[in-house]
């Protein structure tokens, strides 16, 4: 055992509150598991050692106040270095909106219920988050307030919280999971929806730790009969970033559209794995992946889409496109099926490829700089997918993050 | 439909005969010992036994590998014969008119005719049985050609230099479990050479048979192609209907000097087990080629046969503008399970590599595509391209990809595309409604749907896989 | 204005331009025709500095300035105007954004101020409505999904846009309705003055009878076989490329 999960494992010991029983599973489970190292096949591809060797001096418990987002109005639950500083007071009808630890009873109900426990470090934020919040959206309540989750990592820190997420049968919401800062820290985020029948969940996830920050963690979704999903993912990589998506079509005729956004730059990491399971017939998924890798960063993506023997009449596709910019950086990408059903219609492609130079001297024929038109291209690639946002507001604050971080890569 | 889709799909193994061979056989059991009356049997140079008996270490640190998608019970290597000879080839037949007229008949029946007056023009076979050849046809004429055909067991007394120059120099011993293994106890296999410049006149194919019981199968495959020569080389493989797992463990190396160009095709009708997953071959196969400067090595494979396959035969393009191919139509029905594809690795400035993996899963049997296409940094203005698509057939199989890209080089392009599809009742419908009944309309449409890599193959193959494929698909539909 | 001597030009190690010769002066209307595979398109490629495209011999000097030594852009900023035969398409970059970035760089090196967003895009629409495009053509991806007529009067509103000195017409006809050609053929002519020049390169009469050509040449195997007036487009309508072969079947006997 890693020296780092021995004292995770002890930590764990010390944590006593109402979802002891769900703890205590996991806590055996960890303590059977092994630390993965490049053969394991599901971190084929990212060193975790740093996550291991990185000495933490302790975060200064400072109150920092959740960026604004321009022209959104949100309820916002801000967590600091993993302590829960504040979460919105407004009542909404339908809406329960409160701190893990208060939550008691709905908490165990919720907590473990989705989150497959084959990923180490979602057992590791089983035993250790004693920090978070729940959602709980009564049925065929519409909240129109986006709610907002906030994380904010600084130096130091270690964090391990936890969302829960049950929309009730056509109920309707909008959470957006988001994570930031960039010095030296570890955190594991994990978050759990029920998306209840007939209920639709707007979500997103912004893993904009840089840097140092190192992150871990996940979206786990379950999707009953008739039920929708519209997920946009983006993440900048950092030290160690991982996310592991994934969507179970519990019910039928559930439907899922997934994007997901990487840019990477200077030494950054990050790896995403994603698995889509179709367990029911008549389910869709929509998944479509980009990412930009420049300088000495590398990107992983694993994108998984299991169709279980009931589940006939599935429609499932996943598209991975990548643009590599530097010869220093690197992409690994798996689009992965897995089929036991015949009448589905499943497909997937990835395509790794340079900036389009039939379109880039086109752009310059025009008098636009080389340069620019790198930025521009790389934008316009990026931008088709941040356009599909449902929500404007986030896009436009998306935007000018993304083209700073454009227009500081460079092309060779 | 499926109903009927399945019905068509049911065949008999046309290759399962057992001959009746009096054979000299090694007791069960894998230790050093059984290598060296391996090596003594072909009395071989101290300098083959040495490199033999490393493998042999190695692989006892080696571990099985467990990634594949297919389950089998763990096989117990000491149960395993891992030297059998038909006895007639004891004193080594100068001609054929020596070889046992029952080894010549078991060629016979599978349609392969080695007598000089019944050979398939232009094809050159060496016949290897078990764990000998018996024979390799043609010899004289590609002589005068300067082109080397022979059992490697004879190449390693005739041209050492090039056997030890080049022999593990593609997939060296550690590669993985069952080359190490191969490495330690191959028995036969061919080997060519194809002088600088020279086209091979003719076509080159080894047969490979099993026939005795409880034996496993350990060939060796060695192809040079020196600068700008080339060859077409193809192999065929049976083995009888028994009840028991026998074990296949090849290791096939191709090296295509500047210039030149290999191509590989193979048939691959191992007894694939019964319909509830008794018996069959477990064949798992190492091949690989390493293509020097603007060479050019094709794989061309069509896989019905085996119980459990595990097989990726790839290219190492290290050589500038060297291009690798990869065309693969894998069948499996009943409880077969196939885990199949390539590896493309470019190293080389404007490599160039095309994949095209048609599987099609019938039965209870699960059919997968792994390969891994990967980039190097130094691989400027490489390309692949990779389509991979799955015909499912009935609702009991399952049809997996695994495509793994790595790609370190901003200038190479790679494009990965996958789809599934059934055999629809639209289709069915349309060539029933045009007159055709519907064992001819699923082949077609099979048939169709392997189209492009069917035309990969040599006319000669071309034609057995067709007949295979339709033997496949043959039975009573009603 | 522009001066292109002696040119020789290949692409992929493929000779291509094989000693081109071509004089423009300010305001006149020069027009290009040859057979498929000519050069056509490859000149205007060499022209506006298209990557792969390496010149051996000759010159090619826009008012006095070296263009074979400037990037593509700085080409382009001097005053050179390409409109593609196939025009490439930018999925997510919007026509808006690009032609706003193009007008803008160019003004800066030409020490002009910049233009604000709304008068850009008055500008833009503008330009659009000379050509038939709905307003909205702004805001989708630069081509994207564009049929062949829209992609070329995009083509034709950019050259309004950016108001180069030498424009370059590469079958900016062709796969148009007659409609359409008319209102390229307009958009030209309203931008014909003594100071800009036009190379229109063409395969038919019918774009000539809207756009009166001062000199007619023919374009085969690399270079300018045959220059003429007005009058030599119709004569090609009426007798096509025949004469070429045998022209050359006599160049060959000569030489020999
Ligand atoms: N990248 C390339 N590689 C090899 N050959 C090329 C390349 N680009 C162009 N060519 C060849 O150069 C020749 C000239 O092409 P070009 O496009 O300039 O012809 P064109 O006169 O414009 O013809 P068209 O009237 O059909 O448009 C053709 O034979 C073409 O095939
Ligand atoms: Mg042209």
């Amino acid at each position: 055992m890693s020296s780092w999960l021995q004292t995770a494992v002890e930590r764990a010991a010390d944590v006593s509150d109402g979802l002891a029983l769900k703890r205590q599973a996991s806590l055996e489970l960890l303590c059977d598991a092994k630390w993965p190292t490049r053969k394991t096949e599901a971190w084929k591809y990212v060193p975790i050692n740093v996550w291991e060797r990185a000495e933490l001096s302790g975060a200064t418990n400072d109150t920092v106040s959740a960026p604004v987002i321009d022209g959104l109005d949100s309820l916002d639950v801000v967590f600091v270095n993993g302590q829960l500083q504040s979460v919105a007071a407004e009542s909404i009808e339908g809406l329960t909106l409160i701190s893990l630890s208060d939550a008691g009873a709905q908490a165990a109900d919720l907590f473990g219920t989705i989150k497959p426990d084959r990923h180490l470090f979602g057992l590791v934020n089983d035993v250790l988050a004693t920090e978070g919040v729940v959602i709980d959206v009564a049925a065929g309540a519409e909240i129109e307030k986006p709610i907002r989750i906030v994380n904010l990592l600084g130096e130091g820190a270690e964090a391990h919280t936890r969302v829960l997420v049950r929309l009730g049968a056509g109920a309707k919401a909008t959470v957006i999971e988001h994570y930031s800062g960039n010095s030296l820290s570890r955190n594991t985020g994990f978050a759990e929806y029920q998306v209840g029948e007939k209920a639709q969940l707007e979500h997103y996830r912004f893993a904009l730790q840089t840097g140092e920050a190192m992150s871990i963690g996940g979206c786990h979704v379950e999707l009953a009969e008739h039920s929708e999903l519209n997920s946009t993912l983006v993440g900048f990589g950092s030290a160690l970033s991982r996310i592991d998506v994934d969507v179970t079509h519990a019910g039928s005729h559930a439907f899922a559209k997934m994007n997901a956004i990487y840019l990477l730059d200077g030494k950054e990491l990050f790896d995403l794995h994603s698995t889509i399971e179709h367990a029911v017939p008549n389910g869709t998924t929509e998944e479509n992946v980009r990412g930009i890798v420049a300088d000495n960063s590398r990107a992983v993506f694993n994108g998984r889409i299991h169709i279980h023997r009931d589940a006939q009449k599935t429609l499932a596709e996943l598209n991975n496109r990548n643009l590599l910019l530097s010869d220093r950086a690197e992409i690994n990408t798996k689009p992965e099926l897995e089929i036991y059903a015949d009448d589905v219609r499943c497909a997937h492609g990835a395509t790794v490829a340079e900036i389009d130079q039939k379109a880039l001297y086109y752009m310059q024929s025009r008098g636009v700089s080389r340069a620019q038109a790198q930025v521009m291209l790389n934008f316009g690639f990026i931008n088709e997918l941040v356009d599909q946002m449902p929500n404007e507001a986030l896009a436009e604050w998306l935007r000018p993050q993304l083209r700073e971080r454009f227009a500081s890569m460079e092309v060779k | 439909m499926t109903e009927q889709i399945d019905k068509a799909l049911q065949r008999e193994y046309e290759a399962g005969f057992v001959s009746d061979i009096e054979s000299d056989t090694f007791e069960p059991g894998l230790n050093e010992d059984i290598i060296r009356r391996i090596s003594s049997m072909k009395q071989e140079p101290e300098w083959m036994l040495e490199w033999r008996l490393k493998a042999f270490r190695n692989w006892l640190e080696m571990e099985e590998p467990d990634w594949a998608h297919v389950d089998y019970p763990k096989i117990d290597f000491q149960a395993i014969s891992y030297y059998s000879a038909p006895k007639s080839m004891k004193d080594k037949p100068k001609s054929l008119d020596e070889v046992d007229p029952e080894l010549l008949k078991t060629y016979e029946k599978l349609g392969i005719p080695l007598h000089e007056q019944m050979m398939l023009a232009g094809v050159a076979v060496d016949a290897v049985f078990d764990s000998v050849s018996v024979v390799t046809t043609f010899r004289e004429k590609l002589e005068e050609a300067g082109v080397i055909f022979m059992p490697i067991s004879e190449a390693v007394h005739k041209h050492p230099e090039l056997v030890q120059k080049y022999l593990g120099s593609v997939v060296p011993q550690k590669d993985n479990y069952y080359a190490a293994l191969n490495c330690a106890v191959f028995t036969d296999g061919s080997f060519v050479y194809i002088p600088k410049g020279t086209k091979c006149p003719m076509e080159l194919s080894t047969y490979f048979r099993i026939n005795e019981q409880n034996t496993g199968q350990f060939e060796r495959t060695l192809i040079i192609a020196d600068e700008g020569s080339y060859v077409s080389y193809l192999e065929g493989c049976t083995a009888p209907q028994r009840d028991e797992n026998q074990l296949h463990a090849a290791v096939v190396e191709l090296v295509a000097m500047d210039d030149a160009e290999i191509k590989y095709s193979t048939v691959q009708n191992w007894y694939p087990g019964d319909e509830e997953g008794r018996g069959g071959i477990y064949n798992f196969v190492t091949k690989r080629g390493l293509c020097h400067t603007n060479a050019k090595i094709s794989w061309t494979q069509v896989e019905t046969g085996s119980a459990v396959t595990w097989k990726y035969p790839s290219c190492v393009l290290k050589g500038d503008n060297s291009v690798g191919e990869f065309y693969s139509v894998a069948l499996t029905r009943g409880c077969q399970q196939a885990d199949t594809g390539t590896k493309m690795i470019h190293l080389g400035k404007n490599t160039r590599s095309t994949i095209i993996s048609k599987g099609i899963s019938a039965g209870r049997s699960n059919n997968s595509y792994r390969g891994l296409v990967r980039m190097n940094s130094s691989a400027k203005g490489a390309r692949n391209f990779t389509q991979c698509d799955s015909l499912l057939i009935g609702d009991q199989c399952g049809a997996h990809t695994f495509p793994y890209v790595e790609s370190r080089n901003p200038s190479a392009i790679v494009e990965h595309e996958a789809t599934t599809s059934k055999v629809s009742d639209d289709q069915m419908f349309l060539c029933q409604q045009r007159g055709l009944d519907p064992e001819k309309a699923v082949s077609m449409i099979v048939n169709g749907f392997c189209k492009e890599v069917f035309k990969e193959l040599p006319m000669e193959f071309a034609v057995e896989a067709g007949k295979l494929l339709e033997i496949s698909l043959e039975g009573s539909v009603g | 204005m522009l001066s292109i001597k002696n040119l020789h030009a290949s692409v992929e190690d493929k000779q291509i331009l094989k000693g081109l010769d071509l004089e423009i002066k300010p305001g006149e209307v020069h027009a290009i025709m040859g057979p498929n595979g000519a050069g056509k398109s490859t000149m205007g490629y060499v022209l506006s500095g298209r990557e792969g495209y390496s010149v051996e011999e000759g010159s090619v000097t826009l008012d006095g300035t070296d263009l074979l030594e400037l990037e593509a852009e700085e080409r382009a900023r001097a005053g050179l105007f390409l409109a593609f035969q196939y025009p490439v398409e930018i999925p997510g970059v919007s026509n808006l954004e690009f032609l706003k970035a193009a007008v803008d760089a160019q003004r800066e090196a030409r020490g002009e101020e910049a233009v604000s967003s709304k008068d850009f895009l008055k500008m833009a629409r503008e330009a659009c409505k000379q050509v038939h495009l709905p307003a909205e053509f702004l805001k989708r991806g630069v081509n994207e999904g564009f049929s062949g007529g829209e992609k070329k009067r995009n083509e034709i509103m950019q050259m309004l846009l950016l108001q180069p000195k030498l424009c370059i017409l590469d079958e900016s006809d062709s796969g148009l309705d007659i409609d359409a050609l008319q209102v390229v053929a307009e958009g030209v002519n309203s931008q014909r003055s003594p100071d800009r020049s036009f190379v229109v390169v063409t395969h038919y009469q019918r774009l000539l009878d809207y756009i009166k050509p001062d000199y007619v040449h023919v374009l085969s195997e690399g270079k300018i076989v045959k220059s003429g007036d007005a009058s030599l487009a119709q004569e090609l309508e009426d007798q096509g490329y025949a004469w070429l072969k045998e022209q050359r079947a006599a160049d060959a006997e000569q030489s020999a």
